[in-house]
């Protein structure tokens, strides 16, 4: 029986039923717990959401007694009127993780564009080995320990923000999968390059580029996703003496760590005992997630893209 | 497969070289460039070179922009006396004890001044491990010469290791840190208790919290390996005659203890050898289970002081010195009649030992750059009346006054948990050049006066533990006792007795029995 | 003769050899360049640490440099295996892996098989867009919505028992619950993005040999047993094996953000080989029992890929990785 695997974006294609042919008994009881089993998973990715954002919006005190619930319990700004009134860190944060994430992105997309160009040419001698070089590294590591005394004593990278950017900038699966991107350019394109006299680059930079956009946009996105979600590398480089992380590590330190939680408002002279701290810890939740929670309906075909290529060959 | 082979063997070995390479250079990098300060030929010292010298200290770094301003005025008198200025880098209280030896194991060559401390900031394993430049007796002479009198040559001799001095002494500075519990006397008083010098009395006071004060946790103590440590060691204090041995650490635990003040070269460990470490177990597990610390304890991360302030803690646990300047000032000011006193660890069982003088210690790092200036700035915020009250205390008049008796007073208005500078300077007070605090408790002088009665000086000064044979069993017991001691000191277990068997017959497997014996022959050849 | 003018052309070919080595760089030089910026990071952040790994076999003392600590063999490992902590780590490790997957992929096909029968349009694109919700937050989000609904004073699991009429439960003291727990946070966060593979695949199937089924009077149950399955049954076994190559590595993120990094009452049934290297590293400073773990995990994790490997080649040479 023939199977094909869809390499496209769009997923949602019907299976259409007939009028003609009878509906069976099960198919409604199937029909029916689909729609409740699909339901009550959907809401239950919803469900611990709707806590957080509730409790964010309600009165210390009544949480801490009576817990979390669906609907926020004594309605008060209070938690986001305390971060505004002292949002020098947050904003910070947002600023250090926005900057890194828009060039890591651009930078990292260009670089793992590039050599994904390169490594499905089938004329290039030198392609496979270089490709095998690279994934060699999803196979065998050195672990954490030397990685660690190399970043921080060779490459002196402590509290710096580049230990955390540079690390971002590319991975093998994505250059594997932007090379399987590539592969459907076809050939004829680069030989038509070549025959106007161009140059490789030139070929890649005016001619593939253009035509690799649905595949720039899925790497882009990921790569963008790694840099926005960065708190591990943060919480191994980054000390202390650094004011400002990037920021989920930033949430990290308001959500584990009750000197971290003052600071985080420390601009607003809050007296000590009287911070809201599971109510401020949501809040801050809140602003640290919005974003992406907002985004990612409009962009996930871009993700659905890339699982679907890339699950076909690894 | 060859072919995979060969090119896994050409990578490594440009990794190899690669690392070599750098590896080579990284070991050599302590030697120094050009100093930045020398004597010139007529004996004066050479400063004309302008430095910036960085002191690391512990503690979170304040926000309220008084450390910025006095730091001005500092760096002022600092350029026109040395020509140098101070730049403070923190290491803040969340997760500290990992913060501070990683930066040292970073081998940071910006690190100039750093506090250390022989018993809580593991001062010799680090100065074993290099991390600290030794300071030879010419080098304290020329550029720190008041403080080089000031101590005394039996001082210097506690601070030497392999003949070469490392650390410079916070001896002269008047302080118990013996730790303990604080609690609420006005509290107390209500529960029908009198003052609480035990654990059992403890444990009434702080089920009275429980049952007649709503609302408030009786000690919301966060259940961090640091307080699991800290706890045990203080009913080991109060049930036995053993004395700690400091420059043992075994990960974040003390393990080792001398027998006694009579008998201080027999080896032993309260948590192997008797009945304590079980009684403690059960104790703890008692407490928990009556609830008088949150339930998830060991997720939970607090700031309690801030509570005890609060009136949302019952209790707190720290030491004799910030109880009588911080916490009871502070307490009488938030929550005023609460009567804050504290029960010392050291009090059932009478065994203290007095601070010991490398407690708070300055230490210069072994890249650091600029060590003569450095010391310069020390011995200027050491001994210099005028750099060290605006480098303690801040600026006068608007941080502190200075009143009719002569006496350390704070202008109107002044809020220690909002204005305080927090320069942390605690490896160069000076009972010359410090004020005594009128907001502090006015029993100070009484509780030093009752410790002094009993109190022992630090048996072990000139004792050093070279560990090096037995750094594997250490790493291994290490893990043993961060996987066992925290949650025994909170009570998250089922059955205490078999837990503390469990401990015991892991830290045995870990090779406890090496290490003992390793540390009793030293011990006992340290013996004078 | 003939052996003179076999080392003649021996000779010759050896220079040609070398002129066209260069040649061939020469040639090439612009793709090679664009592979520099690429190359240099792996090598940089992949292989130069490599020869670090030798820390594991050292006392390591970092004074001393990696190359100059006293070499003390296998003792690191000796002790890591003699205290039970290897066998400890690589049982949590295996175990929670083959849960995530073997549970991980079995939800992941039902929910693809039960959207695809759901044939409201609406109802498919918002379910499907909620499901995908979890895949984008970060791991310490996780760790605060589990902490939210788990914590003993407040939590929601409580407040609702408590509403039930029952005894609350200290979750955070119950090590048995954590299989159950980080399982089903696991699948909380991955069923949504693990099931569009599938869910495509589904969709890609010619919908003639569905209808034909149909026709031949095929009820709902027998159209997935005998079509739909089958047509999954490839891609799951390939996901499967590759899964299994990385059996030995581990989710750091979800487990250290769950499960908290001082909690050591749950440790014996939530560590995992991850979670041990990142807290013996940065809590003990110990290094060399780090990099020891570390390097076991590396090389049985190796192994275990080119097992697997092996396997899918047997199976359908296509799918190989090489």
């Amino acid at each position: 029986m023939e199977v094909k695997i869809n390499k496209g974006i769009t997923i949602n294609k019907n299976n259409k039923v007939n009028n003609i042919i009878k509906k069976d008994k099960y198919t409604k009881i199937v029909h029916a717990f689909a729609y409740v089993f699909i339901g009550l998973f959907a809401l239950a990715c919803l469900v611990p959401f709707i806590l957080m954002v509730s409790a964010s919006f309600s009165t210390e005190t009544i949480i801490t007694k009576t817990g979390f619930g669906i609907l926020p319990k004594g309605f008060t700004t209070a938690a986001y009127d305390l971060i505004f009134k002292s949002p020098r860190v947050l904003i910070g944060s947002y600023c250090v993780t926005i900057i890194m994430t828009v060039c890591g992105t651009i930078v990292g997309l260009f670089i793992v564009a590039m050599t994904g160009y390169a490594l499905q040419r089938k004329d290039f001698p030198y392609a496979n080995k270089i490709l095998f070089f690279i994934y060699f590294t999803t196979l065998f590591s050195a672990g954490l320990a030397p990685t660690y005394l190399w970043v921080t004593q060779f490459l002196n990278l402590k509290d710096s923000y580049l230990a955390v950017f540079l690390q971002l900038l590319m991975s093998p699966w994505l250059i594997i999968l932007m090379k399987n991107f590539v592969k459907s350019i076809p050939y004829e394109i680069t030989e038509s390059g070549k025959m106007d006299g161009a140059g490789d680059f030139r070929i890649f930079v005016s001619l593939i580029l253009p035509m690799l956009k649905p595949a720039l946009a899925t790497i882009g996105l990921f790569l963008a996703l790694g840099y926005w979600n960065e708190w591990y590398n943060s919480m191994l480089y980054l000390s202390s003496s650094v004011e400002y992380k990037p920021l989920q590590n930033y949430l990290y330190g308001v959500i584990n760590q009750a000197q971290a939680l003052k600071n985080s408002v420390a601009g607003a002279n809050v007296p000590a005992g009287a911070l809201p701290t599971q109510t401020l810890k949501m809040a801050t939740a809140v602003l640290a997630t919005g974003p992406i929670i907002f985004l990612y309906p409009f962009v996930q075909k871009y993700f659905i893209a890339g699982i679907t290529v890339g699950a076909v060959k690894g | 497969m060859s072919k995979i082979g060969r090119k896994v063997l050409t990578a490594l070995l440009i990794g190899a070289m690669a690392f070599s390479m750098v590896g080579c250079g990284a070991g050599s990098k302590s030697t120094s460039a050009s100093s930045t300060t020398s004597v010139k030929s007529d004996g004066s010292i050479d400063t004309s070179q302008h430095v910036k010298v960085k002191f690391v200290v512990l503690g979170n770094k304040p926000t309220n922009g008084r450390l910025e301003s006095a730091m001005e005025k500092v760096n002022e008198k600092l350029k026109e006396k040395v020509n140098a200025e101070l730049e403070i880098q923190y290491v803040e209280w969340a997760d500290w004890q990992t913060q501070y030896n990683l930066l040292l194991a970073s081998g940071d060559s910006s690190i100039d001044l750093i506090t250390t401390a022989t018993d809580w900031l593991d001062a010799w394993p680090n100065i074993k491990k290099g991390s600290f430049m030794p300071l030879s007796e010419d080098m304290l002479k020329t550029y720190a010469p008041k403080t080089f009198e000031s101590v005394s040559q039996e001082h210097w001799n506690q601070c030497k290791y392999d003949g070469k001095i490392y650390l410079i002494p916070e001896d002269n500075y008047t302080q118990y840190t013996n730790h303990g519990m604080y609690y609420r006397g006005d509290w107390a008083k209500e529960f029908g208790l009198g003052d609480i010098n035990n654990f059992q009395d403890m444990g009434k006071y702080l089920q009275g919290v429980k049952d007649k004060k709503t609302g408030v946790i009786p000690w919301d103590v966060s259940g961090t390996a640091a307080n699991g440590n800290a706890l045990a060691g203080g009913y080991i204090n109060s049930n036995t005659k053993n004395i700690v041995i400091d420059g043992i650490p075994i990960g974040l635990s003390t393990l080792f203890y001398g027998k006694s003040k009579d008998d201080l070269y027999t080896l032993t460990s309260p948590y192997m050898e008797g009945t304590t470490f079980d009684d403690f177990a059960t104790l703890m597990k008692s407490w928990s289970d009556a609830g008088y610390w949150r339930e998830d304890v060991l997720n939970y991360d607090g700031t309690t002081r801030d509570l005890m302030y609060a009136g949302q803690s019952g209790a707190d646990q720290h030491h004799s010195q910030t109880y009588y300047t911080d916490a009871r000032p502070n307490m009488d000011k938030k929550q005023p009649g609460s009567d804050l006193k504290m029960f010392p660890f050291s009090e059932p069982s009478k065994n203290l030992v007095k601070t010991v003088i490398t407690h708070g210690a300055l230490a210069i790092g072994a890249n650091s750059k600029n060590p003569e200036r450095a010391l310069m700035i020390y011995d200027l915020l050491r001994n210099d009346k005028e750099i060290y009250r605006l480098y303690n205390y801040g600026i006068e008049g608007k941080d502190y006054v200075v009143t009719s008796e002569g006496k350390l007073g704070r202008p109107d208005g002044w809020d220690k948990t909002k204005d305080a500078l927090d320069t942390n300077f605690w490896c160069g007070r000076n009972d010359k050049l410090e004020l005594i605090d009128t907001n502090w408790f006015s029993g100070r002088d009484e509780m030093i006066k009752n410790y002094n009665t009993y109190a022992i000086e630090y048996p072990y000064g000139q004792f050093i533990f070279d560990n090096s044979k037995v750094t594997t069993e250490i790493a291994a017991m290490a893990d043993v006792c961060a996987k066992y001691i925290p949650k025994i000191a909170f009570g998250k277990v089922t059955d205490p007795k078999a837990e503390v068997s469990a401990f015991r017959e892991e830290l045995k497997a870990a090779g406890y029995q090496k290490v003992f014996d390793e540390i009793q022959t030293q011990l006992k050849a340290s013996k004078k | 003769m003939r052996k003179d003018a076999t080392e003649i052309t021996n000779l010759q070919l050896e220079r040609v050899r070398k002129k066209t080595f260069w040649k061939k760089i020469k040639d090439n030089r612009t793709l090679l360049l664009m592979c520099s910026p690429a190359i240099i990071f792996f090598l940089v952040f992949s292989y130069c640490p490599m020869p670090g790994a030798y820390i594991a076999f050292t006392d390591f003392n970092y004074k001393s440099g990696i190359f100059g600590s006293k070499f003390v063999g296998f003792d690191n490992f000796k002790f890591l295996v003699q205290s039970g902590s290897l066998w400890l780590l690589t049982r949590n490790t295996i175990l929670y892996n083959l849960a995530f997957i073997i549970l991980g992929n079995a939800l992941q096909i039902l929910v693809a098989i039960l959207l695809n029968e759901a044939k409201n349009k609406i109802f498919k694109k918002v379910s499907q867009t909620i499901m995908f919700l979890p895949y984008f937050i970060s791991a310490v989000l996780v760790g605060l919505l589990a902490f939210n609904i788990l914590n003993y004073d407040f939590g929601f699991l409580n407040t609702a028992i408590k509403f039930f009429g029952g005894d609350p439960l200290k979750v955070y003291a119950m090590p048995n619950a954590w299989w159950i727990i980080i399982v089903l946070v696991n699948l909380w966060q991955g069923t949504g993005y693990g099931s569009i593979v599938y869910f495509a695949t589904i969709c890609g199937i010619d919908s003639s040999i569905v209808e034909a089924a149909e026709v031949d009077g095929a009820n709902v149950i027998q159209r997935i047993r005998y079509i739909i399955l089958p047509s999954l049954k490839p891609t799951a076994i390939i996901l499967f094996l590759f899964a299994i190559g990385g059996i030995m590595k581990g989710n750091f993120g979800l487990f250290y953000n769950l499960v908290g990094s001082s909690n050591s009452m749950l440790f014996p049934t939530t560590d995992i080989i991850e979670t041990y290297v990142y807290r013996t590293l940065m809590n003990s400073f110990n290094f060399a029992n780090s990099t020891a773990v570390g390097l076991y995990q590396s090389v049985f994790g190796f192994a275990l890929v080119m097992i697997a490997n092996w396997i899918v080649k047997k199976i359908d040479e296509e799918y190989a990785l090489f």
